[in-house]
């Protein structure tokens, strides 16, 4: 695939200098770059040519029909013809003005259904259809890549029988050449029998704790995992809150309107950066080995993130669809006064939150680590000693990639072009922490093993998938659309296109999709599908079961083969 | 050497690569290198010897760690001084070259471990040879604690009959489970 050749080099340098663990960070990012791309692809294929040949042609062959109250219909965005010169700006920055009434969000697709001689192509059912490929593409894709670092994980083994007398004896690579490629494999070989070996310490350190040792560092653990259950419960409360009263105060005008617009933002982003840092202190405290400490602390971070966006989200539609039975739902089954196109809201906040999360990134890099990097070169007092340069932190950072991909999944069915503007978002990052790891980071005192983590981020970027799958669901199956624009207007639901479309095929091949679902047909399948599942199980342990007799059968020959020479 | 300094004979040539694992233009390239070695007067010389440094100025031996083992093991002189004659240069690619054995590179790699020469691999040649692997400055060396812990690694996984070092059928026996070891065992001009 094309985009194992994409900063192939860049990844060595990082590799050999600052160990596999940093690597596998720059590996994921890369990983997401390409699965943004090729999702804007597959949208921009589907939806966004289409739309933009269907306005430019707009001849009489389109239906465009809208339904229900006139009242909800109504929809004026807000197009000025004068403005000042810095609202464009708290526009782009907000997504709304200019931008909201565009290609970016959902209000600006026509529910077209175009018919000319042979062609006909329904948008909204491509809308929908589009979208829901989109999440099964990339679940496809990381489910994917997850076989391959699992297949790597089981190959290399985690120290197989003679791995430092094969790392010694046939590390070395003769054909290398140049003073940095030398000083590069150096490094990595440094750092490989590092890992290793404090890995092999800590186990064995683990094995000879005493009983009463051992009880006292589980319930430590619980204590210490209780700690930080709370601490996250009150991080969900505060975003709650935070969210109730942003959108009590939209409508302010200026500055501190933008701020009001951009709560919800600061402070999941400002949970984001202490909760993780406090459950860093906490993991200290455990004595876990390097390679659980970074998973515990990608776990607890990950719950805090994940959920703190569900919050957020769900305060969003209940504001939306007023459950709490006001009468300003009654008309439209849906708060229309306050948001006559409810899904481009939801794109805004989407957007919002991968902006100002990318804002705050780049912020952090200027702000605060070169200028930490150039206080600890230029002065030499006690403190800036102690401070020291800064360390390429690798859970961090893998959960605000994780947080910024699942953001653009929530927000993708409202707000089309956000996989565009992801695809953009950590190409840049990409070279920012590049930029920053060589400028201003140190070399890690610790690492961790790479194949391992690889499988662990990509289960936590499932996790970030799942809630936007929830979401897209929820979103689908329940919420009435806006009537005043968007391809969903005149339905019900949006769903509903789904079972409109299906009427319209021919007969026989409603019938035959209906014998597909009915019992006939399933009921066989998936017997079929449990006696493959039970055959590739008994494959695999089969497989499992000569690995072991392989390696004692080696065990016994080495023996065997000792006494032999011995005698000799 | 052929007779002159600057043209190695047909037969001469053939010869040479039969012995060795060379095709006859890594022979010839070789010559021209070796050439580009030698000063002037030793040009005329019946066997002409090129010094170490010489050698370890050498491009694809010139950061390699081990390349003053390297120097030691392939050369015949009696003075021990790591200089090499054509010949030994010629011994020397082709026991780094693509088509040699399995057999010939571990025997090759084992003695070029083997720093005190004694025909086993015990501690001390170990420390040296890790250090080679992973830099000969201070901040990049292991800590003792982590050397000790390796070695006594080492030794568990690969002293099959448990005297305290690696000999040479030891040595093989963990080369063999290694199926990258040909191709990283490679030096080419």
């Amino acid at each position: 695939m094309s985009y194992i050749a994409l900063w192939r080099k860049a990844l060595h340098k990082i590799g050999g200098h600052f160990g596999g663990g940093v690597q596998s960070y720059f590996m994921f990012l890369r990983f997401l770059v390409v699965l943004n791309f090729l999702s804007f692809l597959l949208i921009a294929g589907f939806i966004f040519i289409p739309s933009i040949v269907f306005r430019s042609t707009s001849n009489s062959n389109m239906t465009v029909d809208s339904t229900g109250p006139e009242a909800c219909r109504v929809y004026d965005p807000n197009l000025q013809g004068l403005v000042v010169f810095y609202q464009y700006f708290l526009d782009l920055l907000s997504g709304t003005g200019f931008m909201e009434y565009s290609y970016m969000f959902y209000g600006y697709y026509n529910n077209t259904v175009a018919e000319s001689s042979g062609f006909h192509y329904n948008l909204p059912l491509a809308y929908l259809l589009t979208s829901v490929f989109y999440f099964a593409f990339c679940l496809i894709c990381i489910i994917a890549r997850m076989g391959s670092a699992l297949r790597i994980a089981v190959a290399t083994g985690s120290g197989a029988a003679g791995s430092y007398s094969k790392m010694v004896f046939t590390g070395w690579d003769y054909g290398c050449q140049g003073y940095r490629a030398t000083k590069l494999k150096q490094k990595s070989i440094h750092y490989q029998l590092q890992v290793d070996l404090e890995e092999e310490r800590l186990q064995k350190k683990a094995l000879s704790l005493t009983l009463g040792q051992t009880v006292g560092l589980c319930s430590l653990r619980i204590f210490l995992m209780l700690v930080s259950l709370a601490l996250i419960g009150g991080a969900f409360f505060g975003i709650f809150q935070a969210t109730v009263f942003s959108q009590a105060k939209v409508g302010a005008e200026g500055i501190l309107g933008l701020f009001w617009v951009y709560l919800p933002s600061i402070v999941i982003t400002n949970r984001n950066f202490v909760v993780p840092f406090m459950c860093d202190q906490i993991a200290l405290f455990e004595r876990y080995s390097p390679s659980t400490t970074i998973i515990m602390a990608l776990f607890r971070s990950v719950f805090l993130r994940m959920i703190s966006l569900g919050v957020l989200l769900f305060t969003l539609w209940s504001q939306i669809t007023c459950f709490k039975e006001s009468k300003d739902c009654q008309l439209c089954q849906y708060n229309n006064k306050e948001y006559p196109l409810g899904e481009t809201r939801v794109g805004q906040e989407m957007y919002k939150l991968a902006l100002f999360d990318f804002l705050i990134t780049i912020a952090m890099l200027i702000l605060v680590e070169f200028p930490r990097r150039l206080f600890v070169d230029h002065c030499s007092c006690a403190l800036t000693r102690w401070v020291g340069r800064q360390e390429f932190l690798v859970p961090p950072n893998v959960l605000g990639l994780v947080y910024g991909q699942t953001v653009v999944w929530t927000g993708a069915l409202f707000c089309p072009l956000l996989p565009l503007i992801n695809t953009l978002k950590f190409f840049i990052l990409f070279y920012c922490k590049k930029v920053t790891l060589f400028s201003n980071c140190r070399p890690a005192v610790k690492t961790f093993r790479s194949t391992t983590s690889t499988i662990f981020f990509l289960v936590v970027l499932l996790f970030g998938w799942g809630l936007a799958l929830v979401a897209m669901i929820y979103s689908l199956a329940q919420i009435h659309p806006s009537m005043s624009c968007g391809p969903f207007r005149s339905l019900t639901m949006m769903w509903s296109i789904v079972p409109k479309t299906f009427y319209t095929l021919s007969l026989t091949t409603q019938d035959f999709i209906f014998y597909m679902g009915s019992q006939a047909f399933s009921i066989p399948l998936f017997i079929f599908s449990c006696v493959v599942l039970c055959y590739v199980a008994a494959l695999a342990a089969v497989y499992g079961k000569s690995v072991d007799l392989l390696k004692a059968q080696l065990k016994l020959v080495s023996d065997g083969w000792g006494e032999k020479s011995y005698m000799t | 050497m052929g007779t002159t300094a600057s043209q190695l004979g047909k037969d001469l040539l053939s010869e040479y690569q039969e012995l060795t694992f060379l095709t006859k233009q890594e022979i010839l390239l070789a010559h021209k290198r070796f050439s580009e070695c030698l000063s002037k007067e030793d040009k005329n010389l019946p066997t002409p010897r090129v010094p170490m440094e010489k050698v370890l100025s050498l491009p694809e031996l010139k950061s390699n760690p081990f390349r003053k083992r390297i120097c030691h093991v392939f050369s015949t002189s009696d003075m021990k001084d790591g200089s090499l004659t054509f010949e030994d240069f010629l011994d020397l690619l082709s026991a780094f070259s693509d088509s040699a054995t399995l057999e010939i590179k571990s025997h090759y790699a084992f003695r070029i471990f083997d720093f005190d020469d004694d025909g086993t691999l015990d501690s001390g040649d170990l420390e040296k040879l890790v250090n080679c692997l992973t830099g000969e400055t201070d901040d990049t060396r292991l800590t003792p604690e982590e050397m000790r812990q390796l070695i006594s690694n080492i030794l568990e996984e690969s002293d099959i009959d448990k005297d305290g070092t690696v000999n040479l059928s030891e040595f093989q026996h963990v080369i063999s489970r290694s199926p990258d070891f040909v191709s990283s065992f490679k030096i080419v001009l």
